[in-house]
């Protein structure tokens, strides 16, 4: 293949490299306002008043709106959440009133006016006391909520979804099991930290067209929120996403769009502007759910697992509209990437009165792998075999059958497994030649599916211009990983031209064609075969107007480097540029006109599992599999641990870019690290501590390990040229396996995330004490 | 940010003329990598800024008569690489290359840093164990004051409203010997969760640690008896029990009380064993 | 307040009447559209809107605006001359050192910085080096790939 496999270089590099690249918050706009909002500092309360007209009064002030005037729920998959506050504000950072100024001073100085009487509630801090019969419930009128079929909330509780996954018979496997092992994990909030915080304009015009810029991941998905909210049709609503500065989930699904609306339906043919601060990002954006986790295992003498008994306990935050999904792919994903015939798994979406839960790189396998891969290596040394045996007697293999009783036809996890013992070493124990350090290795494998409605959709156009060039309209968001390069790769494969003769537009809801949303994983692998089909279609036109040109059937025509040729007679040939518009004849006459290629892409046959059991045959499109395996050494005086290497090792399908692919592994172990041993969002009473890069730190350059990572392809069948997603798989083994390297150097098991110095140096005195 | 009036006098006279005129909302603007986080925070919203930038005197480094000055003015970067500094107060230079990022070094100030009073100001730990002495000048004219005197509580100092201080001396003594240790979450760009230095000269010991109190401070009981007691391990590990009476550390966001406890000991036997 | 100030600003000679309060990072962004320097955090923690102000790397955010009276500013949209890519920015691209793009200004300016003042840095010192720029996407490995790739260049 000419482009695709090959290091094509970004399409948006210059850009990107000379600061040129405009994200939301670069966009200037004529007449522009500015909008503040007043926040909650209570993480439940009812509100009791509010009161505008100080702020009114500011000279520049414009408008004032509250909660009262839009009190449509929404949300993706359970409407549970307004744009602002609506009677009760459920978690400290809810938004209750916005304004809109002409500067931004303005709006500042006058969202402090804004005075606001609370009535303290009860908070619910804890996801499992939360579960209680006498919890305090922070959606008392869930029964009114409306919820897509596949999720099941319980009404008069602060469960929004009760996953069930019931394969074979666990209490019976139980009964008969020779080893029994049972364990507890927890895993706290986290954020995602893309270093672009998120930003939206909005402006309405007098004819009722609304225009949307936001950073986001899913301009169609903003563009349907905003729509159901506020009652515009969708051929007015207009959502633009020039370019998103990070997103990991963050910027999934709708975010604060919507606080802009109203403020934009009151200053008609004015563009308002929101832009999040830094401790707004943490405060007020989606978070990574919080865990507690479970893991109950029956085991032989032989290593092989019998039976799984998990219960899953979500920390799900004050909405969960996004979260409940998160509870059911950990739910049918919560065996592992492991071939157990009992598995019985109830996960739990719980409300709280913390941040708002939502779509986090990994959608809850990193959170559960935490515990899947650590409990592994427990029970592997309670039977006395290697943390390698156990993972190759019980690892998925083509013929095995998931969780939910899926066959698997395609496996590489062993083939993973196997590289990546290799590349860390396992069997060579490490020594550190300092005496106060100690040195250990681990391994955890992962997996992962694109977690995603059966039905997301993706769609592509091409269309060619008069001198051979193209362009590639798609709304699939290059948030960093290169889609907007691999699908110009894809295209300039197909049409067999060169990548720097196609321009690809994306983000733009009028222009750009459907696409659900750029989550999942799922961009390569969907996105990628709409603009395959595209390509196809418009080479398909192509040949056939060729094959009138040329008067050779279509059979044995090619495209090649720009133009239609025969395959038998090379030098009859057309360019494309003469086609592309249509094909003249010598009369004068012309037929077909422009050709316009167009592609669309459901993946095929994935259907509902059984909402009792959670068992199906296809509920997911596919399962992305891998290994990490890492170096860790530990400082014995101060606990702190140094992540010295990873190797990591996954079954990618088809290697689509080599450099962007590694960059997608290197950013998602380094982004494991931070995860498993510094970040956390402390909260205390359901109020953050460390809502800054103060207290919340991220790795930095001088953190990063020595990194091999290799790559295995078996080609996934409905994928573009054999490619399945990666980019969240990538950092599902990272946590796990630093814990498990912990335990081989110390000794000590961390249950607990972040595995911070404080934490090691406690458990290894404790141990110590006790031994 | 709220608006503020601004002021760059070229003199130390006009500098403190200014301050005492608007006692009670102006602030110094140093490095500004302080004040600027705290006017952004609400914490700080001064009516007049005056930036002591323009005085020329207060930008130079200097050794000479047998003492350090470090001006007011000289930036932490400059301190951090300067060649004696780096020969003869390796220490030092670890302490003010350890504050923030690159990118803040080139702005933050020694002096800044000290006249912020964190009680984890990194500079202040090798500073106070070298009993520097603050300069300070005010409309009497200056004085020098022992840093150990110009701590008072956490972000506080006796600085007065209309003083403004000038520099920072200490004795040269190319014979000295000291270690600095800083203890933090993250390698680089992180505040310190523990900080000490322990330094030795004239057959003396001068340690002091930061983040273990409301201000940095000495630790004059365990270097008394150092002072009287040859290095062994046994000593050393009598010291570490005298440091850990001397030090008041409190639980917060980044550590807890215990974790800071047992820091102490780690860094102030690891620093002694070095001179074993 | 107002005040009245004079720089240079990429190569050229400015004069602009800038609000006091301002920090340097909202006047390069607001006032003359420069929008490459970004604000990530606004507290001097990642690094986002480091620009060059007489020759030394420093966060934007942390200036006032009027300090930059008398100074040499060179910010992204001055580092390619002519359209003429500098050999880091052509190095980030040609090294993958790039994602979402957003730290990226702010990471070539520090490394513009670096090697300006040490053109021999050694692995670890680019990695300290760069420490105070944030980055979500690569997990530093092509960024630290392509100042090195600079380095060896120029000093072959």
């Amino acid at each position: 293949m000419k482009f695709v496999g090959k290091s094509v270089k970004r399409v948006d590099g210059i850009k990107k490299v000379t600061g040129s690249l405009k994200f939301v918050d670069d966009i200037k706009l004529s007449r522009m306002l500015y909008a503040a909002v007043k926040r909650s500092p209570h993480p439940h309360a009812n509100i009791i008043s509010i009161n505008t007209e100080k702020a009114e009064a500011v000279r520049g002030v414009k408008c004032v709106i509250t909660g009262d005037e839009f009190t449509k729920r929404g949300g993706l998959y359970l409407e549970d959440k307004n744009f602002l506050a609506v009677g009760k504000v459920r978690y400290q950072g809810e938004a209750v009133v916005a304004l809109c100024a002409e500067t931004e001073e303005i709006a500042q100085a006058a969202i402090e006016l804004v005075e606001v009487e609370y009535e303290l509630l009860p908070a619910v801090t804890d996801a499992v006391e939360g579960m209680k019969a006498d919890s305090p419930l922070v959606h008392p009128d869930l029964a009114e909520y409306h919820w897509a079929p596949v999720f099941f909330p319980k009404p008069g509780t602060n469960i929004s979804n009760h996953y069930k996954l019931r394969k074979g018979n666990s209490p019976e496997a139980f009964e008969k099991a020779e080893f029994v092992v049972e364990n507890k994990f927890f895993v706290p909030h986290v954020q995602h930290v893309p270093i672009e915080p998120h930003t939206a304009v909005a402006q309405m015009d007098v004819d009722g067209f609304v225009t949307v810029w936001a950073s986001c991941q899913s301009p169609y998905a903003v563009r349907q929120a905003l729509s159901v909210a506020f009652d515009v049709p969708l051929n007015k609503l207009r959502v633009i996403s020039p370019a998103v500065g990070g997103g990991f989930g963050s910027k999934a699904g709708t975010t604060l769009e919507g606080i802009l609306i109203p403020l934009a339906k009151r200053c008609l043919g004015r563009p308002i502007k929101l832009t999040y601060s830094r401790e707004d990002e943490f405060e007020n954006a989606y978070v990574r759910q919080g865990l507690h986790a479970n893991i109950k295992t029956a085991v032989d003498d032989s290593g092989k697992i019998i039976a799984v008994q998990n219960e899953f306990v979500w920390d799900g935050g004050a909405y969960t509209e996004y979260g409940v999904n998160i509870a059911k792919a950990a739910g049918y994903a919560s065996a592992g990437p492991y071939d157990i015939e009992n598995v019985w798994t109830d996960s739990y979406c719980v409300y709280t009165n913390h941040p708002v839960g939502g779509p986090y790189r990994g959608f809850g396998m990193c959170e559960i792998h935490f515990g899947i891969e650590q409990n592994l290596d427990i029970i592997a040394e309670k039977l006395g075999i290697s943390p390698i045996d156990i993972r190759r007697i019980n690892g998925m293999k083509p013929g095995g059958t998931t969780g939910t009783g899926e066959v698997v036809s395609t496996s590489g996890l062993m083939e993973c497994l196997e590289q990546v013992v290799s590349d860390i070493k396992l069997h060579e124990k490490p020594v550190s030649n300092n005496p106060k350090k100690v040195r250990g290795k681990g391994i955890a494998c992962g997996w992962k599916a694109p977690s995603m409605p059966n039905n997301a959709a993706s769609s592509a156009v091409i269309k060619l211009n008069e001198d051979g060039s193209a362009h590639l309209l798609v709304s699939a968001q290059d948030i960093g990983q290169g889609s907007d390069t691999v699908m110009t790769q894809i295209a300039a494969e197909v049409l067999s031209i060169s990548p720097d003769k196609i321009t690809i537009r994306t983000g733009d809801t009028d222009h750009t064609p459907y696409e659900w949303q750029t989550v999942a994983s799922r961009i390569t692998y969907s996105a990628g075969r709409a603009v395959f089909e595209a390509a196809k279609d418009a080479m398909d036109q192509l040949i056939e107007l060729a094959q009138i040109k040329l008067g050779i059937y279509k059979r044995d025509l090619e495209l090649r480097d720009g133009y239609v040729v025969s395959k038998i007679y090379p030098d009859k040939k057309v360019a494309i540029a003469d086609l592309a518009i249509g094909l003249n004849f010598e009369d004068g006459s012309a037929i077909h006109g422009p050709v316009i290629g167009r592609g669309a892409f459901i993946p095929p046959n994935v259907r509902n599992a059984d909402k009792h059991t959670g068992l199906g045959d296809h509920p997911v499109v596919f399962w992305t599999y891998g290994v990490q395996g890492v170096e860790v050494e530990v400082d014995l005086e101060t606990g702190q641990t140094k992540v010295l290497k990873v190797a990591s090792c996954f079954d990618v399908g088809n290697i689509m870019n080599p450099q962007l692919l590694e960059g997608q592994f290197e950013g998602a172990i380094v982004q494991g690290l931070g995860t498993a041993l510094f970040e956390e969002l402390m909260l205390k009473d359901g109020k953050i501590l460390n809502k800054s890069f103060v207290d919340y730190k991220i790795p930095t350059a001088d953190d990063m390990p020595e990194m091999i990572i290799k790559f295995v392809e078996n080609p996934e069948e409905t994928g573009p040229f054999g490619a399945r997603g990666v980019a969240e798989p990538a950092m599902v083994p990272s946590a796990p396996a630093i814990a498990n390297a912990i335990y081989d150097a110390t000794g000590i098991r961390l249950n607990t995330m972040p595995m911070t110095a404080e934490k090691v140096l406690a458990a290894m005195k404790a141990k110590n004490s006790k031994g | 940010m709220k608006g503020f009036e601004y002021y760059k006098p070229s003199t130390l006279k006009e500098a403190v003329g200014l301050l005492k005129e608007h006692r009670d909302t102006a602030e110094i603007l140093n490095g500004g990598t302080d004040l600027i986080v705290r006017m952004r925070d609400g914490h700080s919203a001064p009516g007049v800024v005056v930036d002591i930038k323009g005085i020329k005197e207060l930008h130079e480094l200097s050794i000479e008569e047998g003492r350090v000055f470090i001006g007011a003015c000289v930036l932490l970067n400059d301190i951090g690489l300067h060649d004696v500094i780096l020969k003869r107060y390796p220490y030092l230079s670890q302490a003010s290359l350890s504050v923030g990022s690159k990118q803040v070094r080139n702005r933050a100030t020694c002096i800044g840093n000290i006249c912020n009073a964190s009680p984890l100001a990194d500079t202040a730990t090798p500073l106070l164990a070298l009993d520097a002495e603050i300069h300070i000048y005010g409309e009497k004219g200056i004085k020098t004051v022992p840093l150990s005197d110009f701590f008072v509580f956490v972000r506080k100092t006796i600085l007065q409203p209309d003083e403004i201080v000038t520099g920072i001396s200490f004795k040269d003594d190319p014979e000295n010997l000291g270690i600095f240790y800083k203890m933090s979450r993250r390698k680089e760009v992180d505040l310190s969760t523990v900080c000490s230095t322990v330094v030795k000269r004239d057959g003396k010991y001068g340690i002091s640690f930061g983040a273990v109190a409301p201000t940095p401070i000495r630790l004059p009981k365990t270097e008394a008896y150092l002072n009287e007691n040859a290095l062994s391990e046994a000593v050393i590990e009598q010291a570490c029990k005298l440091a850990l009476e001397e030090v008041s550390p409190i639980s917060d966001v980044r550590a807890t009380k215990e974790y800071r406890q047992e820091m102490v000991q780690v860094m102030l036997r690891n620093s002694l064993s070095e001179w074993l | 307040m107002k005040k009245w100030i004079q720089f240079t600003l990429n190569g050229e000679d400015v004069e602009h009447e800038v609000d006091v309060h301002k920090t340097l990072l909202k006047m390069i962004r607001e006032d003359f559209d420069l929008t490459g320097a970004k604000e990530g955090c606004g507290a001097g923690e990642c690094g986002a809107c480091t620009v060059i102000m007489d020759g030394k790397a420093l966060n934007a955010c942390l200036v006032f605006a009027v300090e930059a009276d008398g100074c040499d500013l060179l910010t992204i949209e001055g580092l390619a001359v002519g359209g003429v890519l500098d050999p880091l920015q052509v190095s980030f691209i040609e090294n993958a050192a790039l994602q979402c793009g957003y730290c990226t200004p702010g990471m070539i300016m520090t490394a513009k910085a670096l090697l300006n003042d040490n053109p021999n840095p050694t692995t670890d010192e680019i990695k300290e080096g760069i420490s105070g720029n944030l980055c979500r996407c690569t997990g530093y490995k092509k960024i630290v790939e392509a100042i090195e790739f600079v380095v060896k260049d120029q000093n072959a």
